[in-house]
């Protein structure tokens, strides 16, 4: 718990707010600018507005975004003496690489309640769309949230590795173009097990785009939810390993 | 290997870090060598040597930051390792190569960083803080803190978890000659209070006054290990024969290495009893000798002596 308190400090005045604020409001921005300038009609009330900011959202900025927040966390790590100094203290690589994640997951977690907001604040002001956004999208963005952690918790193992920042965030763009292929392909299976592709199949969820039957289940939303759990604690698990044996240079 | 000292280590338990044939080799490249560390608990322990002699390498590796690729590393009678470091660390303050801090934080902001990783009391962030005096800065971010101030503060961040031993790698390094006199004092008033502090400069001037013990490294070697005055005593300064026959002194001494040295003759390398031969041969032959002496030598020059002058 240490550790993770003493990684939220180290985001004090960091650029990783931006990021957390300006890639959602991008996309909704988009969605909003599409909509009005194709003249396309909200045919389906939120769920068009949802879907035309969340779909393009979910191919591969989404996964940039979390690339960017991973290079953010681990880049003050890499400087001056602070790599010396993070492995000369008494806390486990575990709980080093574990805090990582955990703040990674609450950054996450603040995007998509700043994404939420942005679609709520456009759906209501710019086209006036009846009531509040149906909390089908709260469960969807719960599980988009849960299906970030493996990209993360990957990301965040390859920011560790290296020392670049932005190496991990084109092999996020070329993992997440990857991932977009296996969910057109509808190959159920690798879809699952990788990340990035996990991740677009959560943002796909409900919208009936991409292989998406357009309905929101329990079991549907338990599955991503399963596999993003076992997922993350597997590449937690390997990355506090590789971090342990590795000397520091 | 955890847990208590081994039988052999009982009888060096005023060492608290000891190292045994300790190696690390990168492919072909040596960079350190058989190195047989012994730190008494308590003292100042002076880690001199070249850039590039393996000091902060030994450093890492006495952190376990780096792994050996032979010998062990022994700390507090227990051997360091991947298994046991983080137990081994609570008890270690270190500062290896830069000063560590996050630069967007301010120094306060870093101390607490450290007091929430460690589960630190207030009272022991103070008293490091105090003791390197850094208490005024703590507003300001890292990023506009001087060199000094940097190091103070990584110094601060080792010693908040009030350990038994602090390893400093070259903390004078880019330091003005006011700075350096200021770490001297602070190495000083630490070993006062009991923690072993090992500390590393390729420079002789900066640490003699302050190290108890010294450890003289050279292309990964240890060259020298032992008190200051133990290092003098080692050294066979050279005899100089003042003699009004520079030249024949100097070819009937020939074969012990004579050479003409201005108005004299000087002849290195000999021990007592070869000096008294040397006299014996030459009254014998007739020279004239005026005084036969040696040459006086000061730390520095038996430090360039060992390092090939390589730290200066």
């Amino acid at each position: 718990m240490g550790a993770v308190r003493a990684e939220l400090l180290k985001l004090k005045r960091s650029l990783s707010w931006t990021v957390v604020a300006a890639l959602p409001l991008m996309a909704v921005l988009a969605g909003v600018v599409n909509t009005l300038v194709c003249g396309a009609a909200l045919d389906e009330g939120w769920h068009t507005l949802w879907l035309r900011t969340v779909v393009v959202y979910g191919l591969f900025p989404l996964a940039a975004g979390v690339a960017v927040l991973a290079s953010l966390l681990w880049r003050v790590e890499h400087q001056g003496g602070n790599w010396n100094a993070l492995m000369g203290r008494p806390t486990s690589a575990l709980a080093v690489v574990s805090a990582k994640v955990v703040v990674l997951a609450v950054l996450a977690a603040l995007m998509q309640a700043v994404l939420v907001a942005g679609v709520s604040v456009a759906g209501t002001a710019v086209f006036g769309l009846p009531g509040a956004l149906p909390p089908r999208y709260l469960l969807v963005s719960a599980v988009i949230v849960a299906a970030c952690l493996p990209a993360a918790a990957l990301q965040s193992a390859l920011s560790m590795l290296m020392r670049s920042f932005a190496a991990p965030v084109v092999v996020a763009v070329v993992g997440s173009t990857a991932g977009t292929l296996l969910v057109l392909i509808g190959h159920g299976t690798l879809s699952t097990v990788m990340p990035y592709a996990l991740l677009t199949r959560a943002t796909q969820l409900g919208t009936g785009v991409f292989g998406d039957d357009g309905t929101v289940t329990g079991e549907g939303a338990a599955l991503v939810v399963a596999a993003a759990s076992a997922l993350t604690a597997a590449v937690v698990a390997g990355s506090a390993a590789l971090l342990n044996r590795r000397d520091v240079h | 290997m955890t847990g208590r000292p081994r039988a052999d280590d009982r009888g060096a338990v005023s060492h608290i870090i000891t190292t045994h044939c300790l190696s690390k080799t990168y492919g072909d490249r040596t960079v350190v060598s058989d190195l047989d560390l012994r730190v008494p608990e308590g003292c100042v322990y002076g880690f001199l040597g070249p850039n590039g002699s393996g000091k902060s390498t030994t450093m890492k590796m006495l952190l376990s930051l780096v792994r050996p690729s032979t010998g062990e590393v022994r700390v507090m009678g227990r051997r360091m390792q991947r298994s046991t470091r983080r137990d081994l660390l609570r008890d270690i303050g270190s500062l290896i190569e830069a000063p560590p801090a996050y630069t967007h934080l301010t120094g306060g902001e870093n101390m607490r960083l450290v007091q929430r990783l460690l589960g630190l009391s207030d009272g022991q962030v103070l008293r490091a803080v105090r003791t390197v005096r850094l208490q005024d800065h703590l507003d300001r971010r890292v990023a506009t803190y001087s060199l000094g101030m940097r190091q103070r503060l990584g110094i601060a961040l080792a010693l908040a978890r009030e350990p038994r031993i602090l390893i400093l790698d070259e903390p004078t390094n880019g330091l003005d000659p006011a700075g350096i006199e200021e770490m001297r004092g602070l190495l000083t008033h630490l070993a006062g209070r009991g923690i072993t502090v090992v500390v590393s400069s390729h420079l002789l001037g900066e640490i003699d006054r302050t190290a108890t013990v010294l450890g003289i490294l050279g292309q990964g070697r240890m060259l020298f290990q032992g008190t200051r005055e133990e290092l003098l005593a080692r050294s066979v300064p050279d005899v100089l024969v003042d003699t009004p026959d520079p030249d024949r002194t100097a070819a009937l001494a020939g074969g012990w290495g004579a050479v003409r040295d201005g108005p004299g003759v000087r002849v290195p390398g000999l021990d007592h009893d070869t000096t008294a031969e040397l006299v014996a041969r030459l009254v014998h032959e007739g020279v004239a000798v005026y005084g036969v002496r040696r040459e006086e030598q000061s730390l520095e020059d038996v430090f360039m002596d060992l390092t090939g002058g390589g730290g200066l």
